[in-house]
């Protein structure tokens, strides 16, 4: 027989009506509402476009803007490695999964204490990335506080390039330090040309919800725009906190928020890449913290899924692998794999914050390790099941059953296929209870733990050339 | 039992027109304004609180239930006598300079009305002079700072010079607060206190004024 395709396992969430019915609110809002844009620039550029302006800053975007700045938004673009290869084909609904920033404190991974994060935090965990082969992006996972406020960002961001070749997502503050970050970039990558043309790097900044666009925001995203740094604006449009509780109404809001973004973003530069996602998460209503380990953040971005596939086209920004678990414990694993594999199932393309515990407030190397395995279970049952001659063995069955005391473990065919026919864990742990007893009976935090640990010691990332350290050194230190 | 069961009733479940009418049938009744506060408004409050403390209650609840108090206040004022009514400390608040986050900064705000506290907000990103401008104008027991942004921290430091260099630092106790501030932050810029979210913004507050 010849091979029949295999379906790759897609969750839906919405029908088209429902995408439709968001996406008309969600112009409704740009038509008769606006947004409040409080940068004079982004403001004069829509008003020349025939935007109405009120009330000195507020705008009011007509649909034809929007619909021409979906239409011009690549529908698919890669992020490059730092060495120039290819690494995110953000395109097809592929997955690609990474860590997330800002985090003020880390899991201690020699004592185990939740303390105040530190610039060599960033670099660790920069190097953890580097060494595990599902975590495909790095972001600071730290805020650390032994370096100054202002240029917290340049050294964040030199911490990471020191220590990991993958592409990167970083946040800068405003349009000062973006731009020295981007003159590393270039540095990395042998000039701007160079850069524009293989961006190994996505910014991510906010605007805020409701509808309020911060001039340092607006700055940023003109910057990257203009420079062909790809880039992600979702608003913090969480239901409860910046946005309506229920979750149409906040999906609507962060989308009207990223279309807003969208049409500054494309009339600067047609064609700029733009990655497409509001954070819709819940403000719990008891604790009041925006939640990492909820199902309608998962939700919410599925949905996005879909109103990528029915609408947009354009690639989306997503979570998963995180928890509101103080310590990675048996919550954190249940939320983190849910979220994971939700991401998965609904082919949402960079998803970000794996390894955060304690709502985002704490990063955990052993729990982005965890989520390296989980990752790779979840793509293994994305994958689906092929289906062809070789895998409905009947050769294999006729063997085995037509001679007495043969069987499959002993099949050429098993010999053959087993280890792409299975799923083989490498943390997950399936011995026998003897040999987990006689190897010190470790839990899968401990586990965990030991993994990160040898990674850190025994993973040799390609280091840069010295030239180019030295002229990130000297950029850092201006 | 309370003679204003059906008033407290109403205000915990955050029932306006219920509680409005409790409140106008004591009125008619002539029964006297501080009573109806004392034994009706402030009671059902701090149970309102001691559930949300215990996790029995959520947040919109507590929020809803103290907009229904402060309706049935509105009635009662007219009829307050002179310090019928006091304020358990005067606070000022806002976002430091550079951030123009309010969610948390407006939910501490609202849960220390609530708890009987005197708020004057002044919104966003708020420089130092401007602190310093509005504590000399309204003279505030407290000034609470709030910032999201790890960029912005450094205005909290800025402000308490600011306090400092005018003399007024020792007037006023200072708290701040937001997602990247930590009660070791608090303690380097020298601040007065720290509180992690709005609850214990409340709890704190009372503390360092030494009232419960």
């Amino acid at each position: 027989m010849t091979e029949v395709p295999t379906l790759r396992p897609r969750l839906k969430v919405l029908s088209k009506e429902q995408v439709d019915a968001i996406h008309a609110s969600a112009l409704k809002i740009l038509t008769t509402m606006g947004v409040k844009m409080e940068h004079p620039g982004a403001l004069k550029m829509l008003k020349d476009a025939g935007c109405e302006v009120f009330n000195d800053d507020w705008v009011k975007i007509p649909a034809k803007l929007v619909e021409e700045a979906i239409k011009s938004a690549p529908k698919k673009f890669t992020l490059y490695d730092q060495n120039g290869n290819t690494a995110m084909p953000l395109e097809d609904g592929n997955a690609f999964y990474g860590t997330g920033s800002d985090a003020n404190f880390t899991i201690d991974i020699e004592t185990g204490e939740r303390r105040r994060a530190v610039l060599s935090d960033v670099a660790n965990f920069a190097k953890l990335v580097d060494g595990l082969e599902n975590i495909s992006f790095a972001m600071t996972m730290a805020n650390p506080e032994d370096v100054p406020v202002k240029d917290i960002y340049i050294h964040a961001y030199a911490a990471m390039i020191k220590n990991t070749n993958k592409p990167m997502v970083f946040i800068a503050d405003a349009g000062r330090d973006i731009a020295v970050i981007h003159r590393i970039a270039c540095a990395i990558a042998g000039g701007e040309e160079k850069f524009r043309a293989q961006p190994f790097m996505l910014n991510y900044s906010e605007a805020i919800s409701p509808l309020h666009f911060p001039e340092n925001i607006v700055d940023k995203l003109i910057f990257c725009s203009q420079k062909g740094i790809p880039i992600c604006l979702p608003s913090g449009s969480n239901a409860g906190g910046g946005a309506p509780v229920t979750l149409a109404g906040a999906m609507a809001l962060g989308i009207a928020e990223n279309l807003a973004g969208l049409v500054i973003h494309q009339m600067t530069n047609k064609g700029a890449p733009f990655l497409f996602g509001p954070n819709v998460s819940v403000l719990d209503m008891k604790s009041t913290v925006v939640s990492y380990g909820c199902p309608e953040w998962s939700l919410t971005q599925a949905a996005l899924a879909d109103m990528r596939d029915e609408l947009y086209d354009i690639p989306t920004w997503a979570y998963a692998g995180a928890s509101d678990a103080k310590v990675m414990d048996a919550q954190a694993g249940a939320e983190a794999a849910f979220s994971i594999h939700s991401a998965m199932l609904c082919h949402a393309n960079v998803i970000h914050d794996v390894g955060f515990l304690e709502y985002g407030s704490t990063s955990s190397l052993e729990m982005v390790t965890m989520a390296n395995e989980i990752i790779s279970m979840s793509r293994f049952f994305a994958g689906g099941i092929p289906v062809n001659e070789g895998t409905l063995a009947i050769d294999a069955l006729k063997r085995v059953s037509g001679s007495p005391g043969s069987m499959f473990l002993t099949d050429d065919h098993t010999f053959e296929h087993f280890m792409e026919a299975q799923f083989t864990p490498k943390l997950l742990d399936r011995s026998r209870y003897d040999a987990w007893e006689d190897s010190g009976a470790p839990d899968m935090y401990r586990r965990c733990n030991v993994e990160a640990k040898r990674i850190l010691a025994e993973h040799e990332m390609k280091p840069k050339s010295k030239e180019v350290l030295k002229q990130i050194d000297s950029i850092v230190n201006q | 039992m309370s003679d204003y069961e059906a008033l407290m009733e109403a205000v915990l479940k955050g029932d306006i027109k219920t509680a409005v009418a409790e409140t106008q049938k004591a009125i008619d009744a002539k029964d006297n304004a501080r009573g109806v506060l004392d034994n009706g408004l402030i009671p059902a409050m701090d149970e309102m609180g001691d559930r949300f403390s215990k996790g029995a209650a959520f947040v919109p609840q507590m929020l809803r239930a103290a907009k229904t108090m402060q309706e049935c206040v509105k009635l009662l004022q007219p009829l307050f006598a002179e310090g019928d009514v006091k304020s358990k400390g005067k606070v000022l608040i806002g976002t430091v300079k550079g951030d123009l986050h309010d969610i948390g900064k407006n939910l501490v705000a609202m849960m220390m009305e609530g708890a009987g506290f005197t708020i004057i907000d002044i919104g966003v990103d708020v420089a130092p002079d401007k602190f310093l401008e509005k504590v000399k104008e309204t003279n505030p027991d407290i000034v609470g700072m709030s910032a999201l942004l790890s960029t912005t921290m450094p205005a909290m430091p800025e402000t308490i010079e600011a306090l400092k260099a005018a003399g007024l630092r020792d007037k006023v106790k200072i708290m701040i607060g937001g997602a990247p501030v930590t009660e070791k932050y608090a303690t380097q810029i020298e601040a007065d206190s720290y509180a992690s979210d709005a609850g214990s913004a409340v709890a704190k507050a009372k503390g360092l004024l030494g009232i419960s």
